[in-house]
């Protein structure tokens, strides 16, 4: 999955997010936690959703990026630039291992031809999309 | 909470729905002036006697569209201007139709218009009606659109594969909504659909959107507008039609925090299951006493999700009971909470169908089709986003 040129909509940092975005150029997946609580969110808010605080001061750390799948569907529109090529792809809501209701969609990389269930493991991956810039996906995992 | 204080105080006077068509040769925004006026005679009342316009502008696409008032959606502004009024009140509402008609009865009931009209106009642009052209997944999107995820149609379709999932629905099991819907909306002279059922090999040949949603598992976008007269229930006696009141509303909640397009099924529940309550209190009644309940179909797992939410189904069954013919408006056993044919039988209206339905039921103006029902519910949106309306007469 690396090294196509793609026209794919790009994420564009803002503030708070940059680090989130540093660290998927260089394949690791962060979550953004609060400086209050501790508390994961995805995404990151003004606002830290678990204790209140607005001034969350997030920081970014490095989680497992393994979990379980909850829903998967196949997109077969390209709705969005750069994706026609890819159809159809498989998008999954997966559930991270750090903290329940800590959930994300993205792409499953293994294709149309694998079974899926609920509850199966997935454990994070990047697609790099343009130099210095990658977006998390997933990937089938053994346990 | 004691009871609700505009219970059975406004009331809805009279309504008209434009033909719904694909593509119209005349400008929403004309098609809107020519409902809202007929709504107004079908009232039985002049322009003059309208002193409030409520619409929800929201033009529903995530597309790259030019959108423009008059053209894309009609707001009370552009509206009033064009009929040469300065009502007194106007107000344009983000969110959904319960929460127009729940402005209209605040603003009635406290005496800030007399007469409102309420009015949903949809438009279609042609094209593809979610193809966004960016080049940049910005704000939001960073946490979606980046990584390949997009749009209304892959949010639906991953709750109702959690579902489907959880509860052994089959790939099939969406089927008997569309093709209610359709049978339905086939009757309407004002449909897209109008003389065209779906019968169960087409549904099945469309395409795949997103799996497991197929291409008549999603409605239409279509041109169309629909109005209503509300006014207060004392006023509407007074008038040609049997008056239906508005006993209850209920809207949406704050959403949990989520990328965007992810909308779990156990937020459509736990928020839906707040707003139900909070209705049958403000009505002062219970699910049992609803007996005519309309649920909505923008897409179609979403009838099953109302359905479980409003306790015509257990949760997890409302998938068995529709493949059992439970909600074929020909059986008399049966619960028909897709009566209007709703969108899927009439192209996207946001929920117009349902409120119309629930209206000729309860004013008895609903010709071959009259049923003898007292509590009729309108339900529209995705449970969490949208809302519900209770009606008697």
């Amino acid at each position: 999955m690396t090294d196509e040129p793609t026209s794919r909509p790009l994420p564009v940092p803002d503030a708070v997010s940059a680090p989130f975005w540093q660290a998927a150029a260089c394949h690791e997946l962060t979550m953004a936690q609060c400086g209050n609580c501790s508390t994961f969110s995805y995404p990151p808010d003004p606002v830290c959703l678990a204790c209140g605080s607005f001034e969350p001061g997030w920081q970014f750390v490095p989680v497992s990026g393994k979990g379980r799948i909850l829903s998967w569907t196949v997109v077969r529109q390209a709705l969005i630039p750069g994706v026609a090529d890819l159809l159809p792809y498989v998008t999954v809501d997966v559930e991270l291992d750090e903290q329940p209701g800590l959930r994300m969609v993205a792409r499953l990389l293994d294709g149309m031809d694998v079974p899926l269930a609920l509850d199966d493991r997935v454990e994070a991956c990047f697609e790099d999309l343009a130099p210095g810039v990658a977006v998390p996906a997933f990937r089938l995992a053994d346990e | 909470m004691s009871a609700f204080p505009a219970r059975d105080k406004v009331a809805i006077a009279g309504y008209s729905q434009s033909p719904i068509v694909r593509r119209s040769q005349t400008s929403l925004g004309s098609m809107t002036i020519a409902t809202v006026r007929e709504a107004i005679a079908d009232a039985g009342l002049e322009l003059s006697d309208v002193d409030g316009f409520i619409t929800t502008p929201l033009f529903p696409s995530l597309g790259t569209h030019a959108a423009e008032d008059g053209t894309a959606f009609v707001t009370t502004h552009w509206l009033s201007r064009r009929l040469g009024l300065t009502p007194r009140y106007q107000q344009d509402p983000q969110g959904q139709l319960p929460g127009a008609v729940a402005m209209a009865v605040n603003a009635i009931h406290a005496g800030a218009a007399e007469t409102i009209v309420v009015y949903r106009a949809l438009h279609n642009p042609g094209g593809s009606y979610h193809q966004n052209s960016t080049p940049q997944a910005a704000g939001r999107e960073q946490w979606g659109m980046a990584m390949g995820h997009f749009g209304p149609i892959a949010a639906i379709a991953m709750a109702w594969n959690e579902y489907a999932q959880r509860y052994g629905a089959s790939p099939d099991a969406l089927a008997p909504i569309a093709i209610e819907a359709r049978k339905n909306g086939a009757r309407n002279a004002w449909s897209h659909w109008k003389g065209k059922p779906l019968d169960p090999e087409a549904y099945l040949a469309a395409p795949f959107i997103n799996d497991p949603i197929r291409m008549y598992d999603c409605d239409i976008p279509v041109d169309g507008v629909a109005a209503f007269v509300l006014t207060s229930a004392e006023r509407a006696r007074d008038l040609p039609h049997r008056p239906v009141q508005v006993t209850a509303y209920s809207e949406m909640l704050p959403l949990r925090l989520r990328a965007p397009s992810h909308w779990p099924y156990d937020d459509m529940m736990e928020l839906g299951e707040i707003m139900v309550e909070r209705l049958c209190r403000a009505g002062g009644v219970s699910l049992e006493e609803i007996d005519y309940p309309q649920v909505y179909d923008g897409f179609a797992p979403l009838s099953l999700f109302w359905m479980e939410l409003l306790g015509i189904a257990p949760r997890g069954e409302a998938h068995r009971m529709i493949a059992d013919g439970g909600i074929d408006s020909d059986r008399e056993e049966a619960v028909p909470v897709l009566a209007s044919g709703g969108s899927l039988g009439n192209g996207r209206m946001h929920g117009t169908p349902q409120m119309i339905e629930c209206y000729l039921q309860l004013a008895r103006r609903a010709g071959e089709q009259q049923r003898d029902v007292s509590l009729a519910l309108a339900c529209q949106g995705v449970p969490q986003m949208g809302g519900a309306v209770l009606y008697s007469a």
